[in-house]
């Protein structure tokens, strides 16, 4: 036991190491294109342009900007389409007619690619934010309902037995033993909502270069063939997504903390 | 009978008496299954006395929990007649507690919001409310678990929970569907003590379903003896031992021999016959 | 009991073959009441006039075609690398710590952030649409293959072990089907998200496709051929994932039925 500790202590400088192998290799092996010129020299960029881009556009205040802009449709889209998708798939979940009428709509307009409804959605509302905020709320949407149908219709029968045990009404049935049950399911459809409303997000302002957000400055980036802007870029909203997805993940841990820790 | 002389053998230091008398007059039960009638129940008749302990033993599939389920108001949909102190029972109530085998306790709620739950539709003060749930805690041995979450506790310690909540209401009649079935043999003798002193403590009517012969005998002031295909009772054997009770009587190894005899002799062929193969073992 | 059974379900089906009907009524109405001026709301008949124009000219099936074959060069190369890629973290841990940030990194961008790094570094080709489907492919089978090979029960290797089975049988006897199922199911999601990168990427650099053909229509003010777009992306889109679960079912019919659905 102890000598395993030792041993994973012991490795674990030298497991860092070689993880950090492959990107630094990389790495060099971009800036030694980017100096050095190859057949594609003009699409390659060395670490100090990057980091120039990066300071560039700091100081013009371009990226906050463009950054909040897109946080502002991101969570404006999240929070429109978690609050129909909960309210919906609740319905849809408690009420039986309701389930049957919706049910065959959702799984029909689900089929087309979120993107695909982008040229509609222009057509009708035009390329400005209106637009996207409908894009972004469309695929938080989705997941939000059927996480929300799935966690309310999955509550235990014989949970709800003690309920009708302790002569619960309808309401308190809901509010002490469905929605707590479901609220798991409800995490993950959070989870799921908050992942694709964001990738939406920079897919609308890619397409629809109208406002001023992470996407449009890389659109701009690409069309002036600046890919040191388009790799500041990426950087940004990768990190952004990875920071979203750890505030959910600790905000469902601490909401459903009364469950035992897996290992 | 000399059953009134017996309760009063037994809990010298209650009050009386008082209500909680059960009565099940010719209640039969059926289910269509795969578009097949299959009666669980039939001629079922029993008087329940207040305060008394009932147990109720028999063979996997004789209706016993089915039983349980109607005296409870879990289900209503049967024929004959079960009345609580002359009134029909109808739907759930909370005179009527149920502890069920698996502890049910809300995974999202401390040990003390899962007793709460059920005076939920009772009328009171919070503070009487928190002593109720504060005493009927410390009743079944749990103080200073109050803020544990069921994932916390042991099995033992859940069905203690369980416990506590079915109590808390104070119902007249406790129902307990083989409440030790899931645990280990030692903790399961522990807690069967720990009954036996609420019960004595509480003067609630109490049922419970077991499967093991040893803990109805220990427990009940009668043993109500059922059989399966379909589930009827057959006799019901008086437990003529006051409370608390010595494990090693030996009145109570003479009945137990009895009713074994009587469970393996007349259920084996039918079982055999009826039970499929891979539901026997357990019974 | 067992006809107010029966008289629900049927009511069920009704109500839900009767709710897609009722919007597609709604609709005609709608446009034929003129609610709406035609450029926003076209009636169902321009739709379906659209698509009789577009199927006649042989216009839609050359750009379904283009599509299509995008899509299973990108998902093949895609899947197939994530499918080797997930096998040797598996296998070997010094792949797997020598690979796994750069994996982790890559994986928190969302796909279409990576879009204008593509078109720089690949210009707008073909290669650009395929490298990108195929990365959108890469990530769900590569995570789901090293879940499934990591999670085989040790207990099954020591079985292996005590029969002395010799390795192509474990690999084939047991490997592989303790794993099958894991995978497939990252692949389904890989072609799924393929088909939903493919419309976006289309949508924003194409001269052909599926995705252009809405774009265009888009940028013409031609809602009818619009609405053919999202209409056919849906059939596909469906087509797709329905003709992936059917081989699945076929692939895995040695798993056990549920209760009741065995044939």
């Amino acid at each position: 036991m102890s000598a395993a500790l030792r041993s994973y202590g012991a490795g674990l400088p030298a497991r860092i190491a070689l993880g950090l192998l492959v990107p630094l290799a990389l790495i060099l092996l971009w800036d030694h294109q980017a100096r050095h010129g190859g057949e594609h020299a003009f699409a390659f960029v060395s670490a100090a342009q990057v980091a120039g881009a990066l300071r560039e556009l700091w100081q013009s205040g371009d990226l906050l900007t463009a950054y909040g802009n897109s946080l502002r449709n991101a969570f404006g889209g999240l929070f429109w389409g978690s609050v129909t998708g909960l309210a919906v798939g609740s319905a849809m979940a408690l009420l039986r007619p309701v389930d049957w009428v919706l049910t065959p709509l959702y799984h029909g307009l689900r089929q087309v690619p979120l993107l695909g409804w982008l040229p509609l959605i222009g057509l009708w509302f035009g390329s400005g934010d209106l637009s996207k905020v409908i894009v972004v709320s469309l695929s938080a949407f989705y997941p939000a309902v059927l996480y929300t149908y799935e966690g309310l219709k999955g509550v235990e029968a014989r949970m709800l037995e003690v309920g009708q045990l302790y002569r619960l009404t309808p309401w308190q049935t809901f509010w002490r033993i469905r929605w707590p049950s479901a609220l798991p399911s409800l995490f993950t459809g959070l989870l799921q909502s908050v992942a694709f409303a964001w990738i939406a997000t920079i897919g609308v302002e890619l397409l629809f270069p109208t406002g001023f957000g992470l996407g449009t400055v890389m659109q701009h980036g690409q069309l002036q063939a600046r890919l040191d802007i388009v790799v500041v870029c990426i950087a940004v909203v990768g990190l952004t997504g990875f920071a979203i997805n750890l505030l959910v993940a600790r905000l469902s841990r601490h909401a459903l903390r009364w469950r035992p820790v897996r290992t | 009978m000399n059953i009134d002389s017996r309760a009063v053998v037994r809990t010298p230091e209650q009050p009386a008496l008082r209500s909680g008398a059960l009565q099940l007059k010719e209640v039969r039960k059926r289910f269509l299954f795969d578009q097949r009638e299959l009666t669980v129940l039939t001629g079922l008749n029993l008087d329940v006395h207040p305060g008394e302990f009932l147990s109720i033993v028999g063979p996997s599939g004789c209706g016993k929990s089915t039983l349980l389920r109607l005296i409870a108001g879990l289900d209503d949909d049967y024929e004959g007649h079960i009345a609580l102190d002359g009134s029909r029972v109808a739907g759930t109530s909370l005179e009527r507690g149920l502890v069920f085998q698996d502890h049910r306790l809300f995974p999202w709620m401390t040990l003390e919001q899962n007793v709460a739950f059920a005076l939920i539709r009772r009328d009171m003060s919070a503070a009487a409310r928190d002593r109720l749930v504060r005493e009927h805690i410390a009743l079944v041995g749990l103080s200073g678990f109050e803020q544990a979450y069921p994932h916390q506790l042991s099995g033992g310690m859940s069905q203690r929970a369980a416990i506590a909540r079915a109590l808390v209401n104070e119902p007249k009649v406790l129902l307990l569907d083989e409440p030790f079935g899931a645990l280990d043999a030692l903790t399961r003798v522990h807690l069967q003590t720990e009954l036996q002193r609420i019960w004595m403590s509480q003067g609630s009517t109490m049922i419970m379903i077991t499967h093991d012969v040893d803990e109805a005998l220990y427990l009940g002031d009668r043993v109500a003896v059922m059989q399966a295909h379909p589930g009827r009772i057959a006799h019901i054997v008086d437990v003529d031992l006051p409370h608390p009770r010595d494990r090693a009587a030996p009145l109570l190894h003479r009945l137990k021999d009895d009713i074994l005899a009587e469970l393996t002799a007349t259920d084996a062929p039918r079982s055999e016959a009826v039970v499929p193969l891979t539901r026997r073992r357990s019974g | 009991m067992s006809a107010a059974r029966i008289d629900e379900a049927t009511l069920r089906r009704s109500v839900m073959v009767a709710s897609p009907l009722a919007v597609l009524l709604a609709w005609q109405v709608l446009s034929a009441a003129r609610v709406f001026p035609p450029e926003v709301l076209v009636s169902p008949q321009a739709v379906l006039a659209a698509f009789g124009q577009l199927t006649a000219s042989g216009e839609l099936a050359r750009h379904l075609g283009e599509s299509l074959q995008r899509l299973l060069w990108g998902f093949s190369i895609g899947s197939g690398a994530g499918l080797l890629f997930g096998l040797a973290a598996a296998l070997s841990p010094t792949f797997a710590r020598l690979f796994d940030p750069l994996f982790q990194a890559l994986r928190q961008v969302p796909v279409l952030a990576f879009i204008p790094l593509l078109i720089l570094l690949f210009g707008i080709d073909e290669v650009f649409k395929i490298v990108i489907i195929a990365k959108a492919a890469f990530f769900p089978t590569a995570l789901s293959t090293l879940d499934g090979v990591r999670g085989v029960p040790k207990a099954w290797f020591e079985v292996a072990r005590i029969y002395r089975t010799p390795l192509p049988s474990l690999v084939w006897r047991v490997l592989i089907p303790a794993t099958v199922p894991a995978v497939l199911s990252g692949v389904r999601l890989s072609l799924t998200r393929a088909w939903l990168v493919l419309v976006a990427a289309e949508l924003i650099v194409a001269d052909s496709g599926i995705g252009q053909m809405m774009e265009m229509g888009r940028q013409m003010f031609r809602l009818d051929v619009v609405m053919v777009g999202v209409v056919v992306c849906g059939v596909i889109g469906f087509a797709l994932d329905r003709g992936f679960v059917l081989l699945q079912a076929r692939l895995l019919r040695w798993r056990a039925q549920p209760a009741g659905a065995a044939a």
